[in-house]
């Protein structure tokens, strides 16, 4: 009897450890994650603003000023400008880009066609070439279309290159089964009918997701918008707050640029978790 | 693993069988469509060569309107491009150019570097034109073949049904093909034949660039200004992939499981840490991170608060510091987005393999080894390779953290520096643009077989099938 009870002990002890070693795991992690975010909104409320009048991590006065000059303060850093800049062109290139992806992944899921599969492979490899030697090429192009400096020349990089990452959500229409199209197209629906109204509202968390990444990414890519755009006017928030870093005397202001523009996307994430999950792994697990 | 290695000497062995079916097979593809072509050409009508002579003429004495509007409009809009542009731009891609622009005379010369661009252009165009001129004469003949049996002609209206059912994948990958002809596909074509041409020194727009061969491999493999940086870089490029990609991997897997596990409450709370993180912008968190390791950051005011010295843990003779820190920055923006995926990953395996494994006594560790690891594995073998790619090619890290600098004992090129890093300092800022080119077409190379080996191995290529 008393050697049941400690095994018992034993084993609820090992359990509680177990528990314990879990937790403070879990504490240590989110600490990582947590405190660099938690300094630049700390800095970002610093008053003086510069680096090097922290106490360390810290700032050693508090204020709001940095972001009162973020916005008032234009003449050598336009942040509201690169803000609406930044923001139509993410949202325009989200809207086509999608729609273009979307088609693509469908039409590689569902039809069979003469050069399907070299495409498919063909895409795969072009993948791999380290994409900004294209952008030479890509920056030459624009000087002959007389797109440099223009906001829809970014767009129209970004969208017309999108479709080139389709094979996540092909992934996802795989998974599909075929028989619901057989059914629709038994009842005479054509296969742009089958796609409208039986394909698309099925993949909620798959146009989610594409359209999520498909709007950050020329939200934060800097390479691209460093090239074409070179009217400080016509900044992206990328580009001029990689400006404003190369200033320490300037943290604060660079870190209320970035939580500003941290903060749609972090929203964006917290509210379609849920279809990031599925969407993620409905596009990679395939058994 | 046994397995795995049969998988992959089979697939290897497969290979020169595969090209050997290529190219027997052949002949007999030939053969067919040169009978389609011959059979075209012997038995087409009057109607069917006036398409041959001019687009969609056959079309229109047919009266079917529509088609052969569009391929006549096809036709005028390729002739005046290439009356207007193409015809000296295909003549400028093999020569590019001949004057020599002269600022001082006044001569405006060819720019060899646009030339060779919209050369390539036109090839394109030229190469989509044969095809529809193909397309068109096939029509042509296909409405023969059906006026001659009797059948009826399809309607204007029959064409746009076809278009929105059965031939719907060609309506919907028009637009996207373009595009990624023009924006992905031109511009890679355009680098790899830069790769051939002495274009970059003091060989730039005015001064005429040439085709020179293979001249810029060899100065990469032999020149002693390049071949030991390029081994350096190579060496550290292989170690970082390999590192950033297993450490990102586990830690991302294993945060997934630690939050998976039973006993942790609010696991969407624990969730938002790793979220957030992986929501702020790349380049924000670097330039931050930066600050932080800098002379005047944080870090060097504690170390100085405590009597130490500041430590340099980003400058020019910080090789380690650097790479480690590298690393875990990498892994704090990366880690994220692997635990999602795994979460989603680890919720579709079936918990009955767990119930059984411990009725048989399996430890915890015996069971992730023999159950979640392979599953997980299996399942996510493509996203293992392009997270693999993607660091190989990572170029934001090192660029953010630590630009400019030159370290000894390296051309243009700092000992953190991964290829992808030194190319662009080598061709954006010191306008080596043959030679970045050439090693981007090596590194291409390099990723391009490691990735088509693996992605052909993988089960879900294979299966592609299964849901059908």
């Amino acid at each position: 009897m008393k050697t049941v009870n400690k095994k018992l002990y034993k084993a609820k002890s090992k359990k509680v450890l177990n528990v314990v070693i879990t937790y403070c795991v879990l504490l240590i992690v989110c600490f990582i994650f947590f405190f660099p975010c938690l300094w630049l909104i700390l800095a970002s409320f610093s008053k003086s603003g510069s680096i090097y009048s922290f106490d360390g991590f810290f700032p050693s006065e508090y204020g709001l000023d940095a972001f009162k000059t973020l916005f008032t303060d234009t003449t050598m850093y336009n942040y509201p400008k690169w803000f609406l800049n930044t923001l139509f062109i993410a949202a325009m290139s989200c809207i086509i880009g999608t729609i273009l992806t979307i088609l693509t992944a469908y039409v590689m899921s569902r039809f069979r066609f003469k050069s399907r599969k070299a495409m498919m492979k063909g895409t795969l490899v072009l993948g791999m070439f380290p994409s900004f030697m294209g952008t030479i090429a890509v920056y030459l192009l624009m000087t002959q279309f007389g797109l440099i400096n223009q906001r829809w020349g970014l767009i129209l990089i970004y969208s017309a290159q999108a479709p080139m990452g389709y094979m996540v959500q092909k992934g996802f229409f795989d998974t599909i089964p075929y028989s619901i199209d057989e059914a629709a197209r038994i009842d005479g629906a054509s296969n742009f009918q089958v796609f409208m109204k039986f394909t698309l509202p099925m993949s909620k968390p798959m146009l989610v997701y594409t359209a999520l990444t498909s709007f950050t990414w020329p939200w934060s890519d800097y390479i691209l918008p460093k090239m074409l755009l070179q009217d400080k006017d016509l900044y992206t928030v990328a580009v001029g707050l990689m400006s404003v870093a190369d200033d320490a005397t300037q943290f604060a202001r660079f870190a209320a640029g970035s939580i500003i523009i941290a903060i749609p996307i972090i929203i964006l994430y917290f509210c379609l978790v849920k279809y990031m999950i599925n969407g993620m792994s409905a596009g990679a697990v395939k058994q | 693993m046994n397995k795995v290695l049969t998988k992959t000497k089979g697939f290897f062995t497969g290979i020169p069988g595969k090209i050997k079916n290529f190219f027997t097979g052949l002949p007999a593809k030939f053969k067919k469509k040169f009978a389609y072509a011959k059979e075209i050409i012997t038995q087409a009508n009057g109607k069917t060569c006036a398409s041959m002579l001019i687009m969609g003429l056959g079309q229109l004495l047919y009266k079917r309107w529509m088609r052969g509007i569009m391929f006549l409009f096809l036709q005028a809009a390729f002739i005046a491009y290439f009356v207007l542009r193409g015809a000296s731009d295909l003549f400028g891609f093999f020569t590019l150019g001949q004057v020599e622009g002269n600022a001082w005379y006044g001569i405006e010369g060819d720019n060899s570097v646009i030339m060779l661009l919209m050369g390539i252009l036109s090839i394109f165009a030229l190469i989509f034109y044969i095809a529809i001129y193909i397309v068109n004469v096939k029509d042509a003949y296909y409405l023969q073949c059906l006026d001659d049996t009797r059948k009826e002609l399809p309607t204007a209206k029959d064409d746009a049904a076809k278009l929105l059912d059965k031939d719907f994948y060609k309506t919907a990958l028009t637009l996207p093909v373009i595009g990624v002809c023009i924006f992905s596909i031109l511009p890679i074509v355009f680098m790899i034949l830069i790769a051939f041409t002495d274009y970059g020194g003091d060989t730039v727009p005015p001064a005429l660039v040439s085709w020179v061969g293979l001249e810029n491999f060899q100065k990469i493999l032999t020149l002693s200004q390049f071949a030991p940086t390029f081994g350096k870089i190579f060496v550290w490029n292989m170690v970082w992939a390999i590192l950033s990609t297993a450490i990102n991997y586990f830690a991302g897997l294993g945060l997934a499981i630690l939050l998976n596990k039973k006993c942790v409450k609010g696991k969407a709370f624990w969730r938002a840490f790793p979220v957030l993180a992986y929501a702020i912008p790349g380049f924000i968190t670097l330039l931050g991170f930066k600050t932080m390791f800098s002379n005047g950051g944080p870090i060097n005011y504690y170390i100085q608060q405590a009597g130490g010295s500041a430590v340099e843990f980003l400058g020019l003779n910080s090789t380690w510091s650097a790479r480690i820190i590298g690393l875990c920055v990498n892994a704090w923006i990366s880690v994220p987005s692997i635990m999602l995926l795994a979460t989603g990953i680890l919720s579709n395996i079936n918990q009955d393999l767990y119930e059984a494994a411990r009725v048989d006594g399996a430890s915890a560790w015996k069971q992730f080894i023999k159950i979640t690891l392979p599953y997980v594995l299996f399942a996510t073998t493509p996203v293992l390779l392009s997270q693999f790619i993607g660091n190989f090619n990572n170029f934001g890290i090192f660029y953010f953290l630590r630009d400019g600098y030159i370290s000894e004992g390296y051309f243009l090129a700092s000992d953190t520096d991964l290829l992808i890093n030194w190319l662009y300092t080598m061709s954006i800022d010191n306008n080596y643009y043959s030679i970045g080119a050439a090693i981007s077409l090596i590194i291409f190379i390099i990723t391009s077989v490691i990735s088509l080996a693996v992605y052909v191995l993988s089960p879900s290529y294979k299966q592609e099938e299964t849901f059908r």
